[in-house]
């Protein structure tokens, strides 16, 4: 949420208007909401670019809108809103009523923001609202342009995961770069179609640990998910060097992989024995098109169990070897659960998926700084994160600033970025610092 | 389905009878029905024939009369013979002084009925703004904005939704850049800059079409009714496009909707001051800062309605342009009900018990605007009307008089006198009482329905968008008639009779090019949001 006028407030004078996509979509278009999508309803997705001053010399507000119109003629379920049919599946009515556009101005400069290093700050720039509780008249997606004291400029996105992942997002945000930058948009959008169907035997057949099913306030709609503990960010940026470092010691090439078995590693000594994460999640996504329509189609759920040795003291090998080959693919099992009914009836049908278990996002191919304006100034910085994670937090692992970049060094580098209950942030800062010199 | 996410208006009551008196009003006339087939479908038939030679017996009455006379002329002239005729020739006397006084008076006579003559005045083209896509307001989109701007007053909020439901809007219309904030950032900047946008880009276009320069213009009238800065937009437009220094400059404001017809009647008697002159009139509206901010039901419909939009008129009376122009203006006939208190305050600017300023409607609109459409029309009648229906409505009124009060009045038949109506598409229920009342067909009056949905209520412009609907559709030929009607706050009832000249080919450009495809739109009663 964003801080109204006081006296730390850098973010000030604040004004939302909404953009519609630039043809008209047609009555009665809808767009079915599958299980993968109803079981991620409560996540948000956001994300936050910095730019410098440069990129944006001579954009009014009415420059950066007027690509949003005709980038939204292509997404037509953006927008849209949550309507529920009579059975009381939500879908989404793809009406026009378009996405929620805020300009914010910030008395810092560009470097004062990013030296601060505070990622809770990065709210302040990413306009949102859950969609509870008027689901049926709020947007599914926010941008927020704020310009700083020194020129430069922050675009920050916030996406309903019912609509798509991570990856979808960050190709949404390409897509209104490219348009802005003057690149022709394509006609139209694929839609994403999995071959394999796999069908299961009506009873399901094993439970799927990774989801979580939780009781929701009926008055915040079934969109809102409230946390017992008190969630914080941070951001840790692993070097090239760093990680190489780290590969060398878990004797794998593959850097989620290693990453992950270290923060589990870290994570499980600090936490104690007794709610030491024995299980852990793993999301990942298999985009190779940018090109498509937004979906969770390509989200893969698996999860790991740390049978043998607990986590705390395993060797960071061990862990990696772990991670990479005893993955159990549960997408198709948490897929399932959505469509149980019977004695199911009356129980709740809301779950969360990232924070249900200890999550380890692999957002390692997101090509977020793909996203340019004029042309070719490139992010000083970008970031993606989650939010309504549920508490047993998320962590997610994205790509480093590419050489070309300010900050950017040889390729390789890696910026993870945690959502875990505070006073474990706190201690796996110590750690991390102290074992392998990650700030 | 909608009712279930509105949790908290449904728990409340609104004046059920209030809001369905308004939206009736404003929105839909129920009784208004398709004309049934009759039964007696032969006798009809009859009729209609009998009326057919009643009407070409009337209608070419003199030549009737003029028929016999020339046959008596010519039987009495082949009765006299070739010789007699020559000796009638020869015992004429004419004297030298008589033949001059006879030609002299015949050349005075001539010239003084040349010269008494109104000049014509020539429409060589026009120009309508079409709005860009980013300017572009879906039903959703307007009514979430109305919930997220007017979050305490959920009846109101119920009401706009009930009103948009049924008022003829497509999904294509236009508001401002200001008036897409939540809540609406109307400045006077913004409202010059929509101004700007809105009057500089038509008439851009129709100085592009027409090949006109600004200079060469002597005529310069703008009329907007609800924006009047200083200084005014007329001198904007001067000092945008560098006109001359003698140029002869009008601004109207505060005239309403039909201001449009206002301007057309002022540039048509100035022209008949100044010869070879050259009138360009800007007809507009400027949304920015009247978007009402209130709570006022009476006064919120005009937020739901009123649309971007703007047209920019050439207009001259130069012999040169004859050639080239589309259409030449046969009337124009005012109507001011303002004498009448009633009339004079249902449209009224005036501020709310809060403070804030609108435009209220009041609840006697549609009689009044039906009271001014009978002055016009008894005005216009007898200047357009063919002789044989304006014999029939005299007999009627006579009978109804002298006679029997009760005879039904003969409402005379339009159709005949026109080929196109344009009707100011100032809300679905105007348009469907006034198609009633003269008796129009659907497709009489689709151009005003499709410029509604299209483009919403863009006040003094709509007349000059259903013309260019009309154009669009290639149904415009030489020598057919165009009657343009406007109402507006005063109350009045403007109209103009427009002849079309020239052949007319499908524009390519124009605002209706990129979807006149896709008209006529079958429009429902209520739109489901």
């Amino acid at each position: 949420m964003v801080s109204t006028a006081g006296e730390n407030a850098a973010v000030y004078d604040v004004r939302l208007s909404s953009v519609v996509p630039a043809s008209i979509t047609g009555e009665d278009k809808v767009h079915e909401l599958c299980n993968m999508d109803l079981m991620l309803k409560l996540h948000y997705v956001k994300g936050i670019y910095f730019f410098r001053s440069g990129a944006a010399r001579g954009l009014t507000i009415n420059d950066l809108k007027k690509p949003m119109f005709e980038c939204l003629a292509l997404y037509s379920t953006l927008s849209g809103r949550v309507r529920k049919s009579e059975d009381g599946r939500p879908f989404i009515k793809c009406n026009d009523s378009g996405v929620r556009i805020a300009e914010a101005k910030c008395s810092k400069t560009l470097d004062e923001w990013l030296a601060f290093n505070d990622d809770s700050l990065n709210d302040q720039l990413i306009y949102s609202q859950f969609l509870a509780p008027d689901a049926g008249f709020t947007p599914l997606v926010f941008v927020q342009f704020t310009w700083f004291k020194c020129g430069g400029i922050s675009i920050g996105l916030s996406w309903a995961h019912v609509v798509g992942d991570a990856f979808s997002a960050s190709h949404f945000i390409n897509m209104w770069g490219q348009i802005l930058t003057g690149q022709v948009p394509p006609h139209h959008l694929d839609t994403y179609n999995p071959k394999n169907q796999k069908k299961f035997p009506s009873p399901l057949a094993k439970v799927p640990l990774s989801i979580q099913r939780v009781l929701l306030d009926p008055d915040g709609g079934h969109w809102l998910l409230s946390n017992h503990r008190k969630m914080r960010t941070h951001s840790f940026h692993v070097t090239p060097k760093q990680l190489n470092r780290l590969t060398e010691e878990a004797k794998l090439l593959k850097p989620f992989e290693v990453i992950s078995a270290m923060i589990w590693k870290s994570l499980a000594k600090t936490s104690g024995k007794a709610e030491e994460p024995k299980i852990v999640t793993l999301i990942s996504g298999t985009w190779d098109k940018e090109n498509e329509l937004p979906s969770n189609s390509r989200v893969i759920i698996s999860t790991i169990e740390a049978a043998e040795a607990p986590p705390a003291q395993a060797d960071l090998a061990e862990l990696a070897r772990l991670i990479a080959q005893t993955q159990e693919d549960e997408t198709h099992l948490v897929e399932r659960v959505m469509d149980q009914k019977g004695s199911d009836d009356g129980e709740s049908r809301d779950f969360i998926l990232y924070g249900a278990r200890l999550t380890f996002v692999n957002l390692e191919k997101m090509n977020i700084y793909a996203l340019k304006m004029g042309g070719h100034h490139q992010p000083v910085f970008a970031s993606y994160s989650v939010s309504g994670v549920g508490d047993e937090g998320a962590v997610l692992v994205l790509p480093g600033p590419p050489p070309g970049t300010e900050s950017g060094e040889d390729e390789g580098g890696r910026v993870i970025n945690l959502i875990l209950p505070e006073n474990q942030l706190e201690e796996l800062k110590y750690q991390l610092g102290n074992e392998w010199g990650i700030h | 389905m909608l009712q279930s996410l509105i949790t908290h208006s449904t728990t409340q009551k609104i004046s059920l009878l209030e809001s369905n008196f308004w939206i009736t009003l404003l929105t839909s006339s129920p009784s208004f029905k398709m004309p049934q087939r009759s039964p007696e479908f032969s006798g009809s038939v009859k009729l209609k024939y009998v009326k057919l030679g009643y009407q070409y017996l009337v209608n070419h009455f003199l030549t009737f009369l003029l028929v016999p006379v020339i046959a008596g002329i010519l039987l009495e002239l082949i009765r006299l013979g070739p010789d007699e005729i020559a000796t009638l020739w020869k015992s004429l006397q004419f004297d030298f002084i008589q033949i001059l006084c006879s030609s002299y008076l015949i050349i005075f006579i001539s010239t003084l009925y040349f010269v008494s003559r109104p000049r014509p005045v020539y429409l060589v083209d026009y120009a309508c703004y079409k709005p860009p896509v980013t300017c572009r307001v879906p039903f959703s989109c307007f009514m979430e904005h109305s919930r997220l701007i007017l979050s305490t007053e959920p009846k109101s909020v119920e009401f706009q939704m009930r009103i948009l439901e049924r008022s003829g809007l497509g999904e294509e219309t236009c508001l401002p850049p200001a008036i897409h904030y939540i809540p609406p950032a109307p400045s006077m900047e913004a409202a010059r800059k929509e101004a700007e946008m809105v009057i500089f880009s038509a008439v851009d276009t129709l100085f592009k079409k027409t090949g006109l320069e600004a200079k060469d213009v002597d005529i310069l009238i703008v009329n907007c009714s609800l924006f009047s800065p200083t200084p005014s937009l007329t001198a904007m437009v001067i000092n945008k496009y560098k006109m001359r220094g003698d140029i002869k400059s009008f601004n109207l404001s505060g005239m309403g909707c039909s201001a449009g017809m206002i301007s057309i009647n002022l540039a048509r008697d100035l022209l008949q001051s100044y010869p070879n002159s050259i009138a360009v009139v800007v007809s507009t509206e400027i949304i920015t800062p009247n978007y009402y901010q209130g709570k006022e039901r009476s006064m919120l419909l005009p937020n739901c309605l009123f649309r971007m939009g703007g047209a920019a008129i050439f207009l001259s009376n130069r012999r040169s342009d004859s050639i080239r122009a589309k259409y030449r203006l046969l009337h124009v006939v005012r109507t001011h009900k303002g004498a009448d208190d009633k009339a004079y305050r249902c449209v009224f600017e005036e501020e709310d018990p809060e403070g804030k300023s609108g435009i209220s409607l009041s609840k006697d609109l549609m009689a009044i605007a039906g009271e001014a459409l009978k002055s016009n029309i008894t005005t216009i009648g007898p200047l357009v009307l063919p002789a044989s229906e304006q014999l029939l409505f005299l007999i009627s009124l006579m009978g109804r008089k002298f006679f029997n009060p009760k005879w039904k009045p003969y409402i005379p038949d339009f159709k005949q006198a026109f080929d196109h109506f344009c009707i100011h598409a100032g809300g679905r229920a105007v348009i469907d009482e006034l198609q009633k009342n003269l008796q129009l067909s659907a497709e009489h009056v689709e151009a005003s329905r499709m410029t509604l949905h299209r483009f919403g209520n863009t006040s003094s412009s709509s007349l000059w968008y259903e013309l260019s609907y009309i154009e669009a559709k290639g149904r415009m030929r030489k020598g057919n008639r165009v009657w343009q009607i406007a109402f507006g706050s005063g109350f009045k009832c403007n109209s103009a009779v427009w002849k079309c000249i020239k052949s007319i080919e499908i524009p390519t450009d124009g605002p209706w090019s990129d979807c006149i495809d896709r008209y006529p739109v079958d429009i429902p009663e209520v739109v489901k949001l």
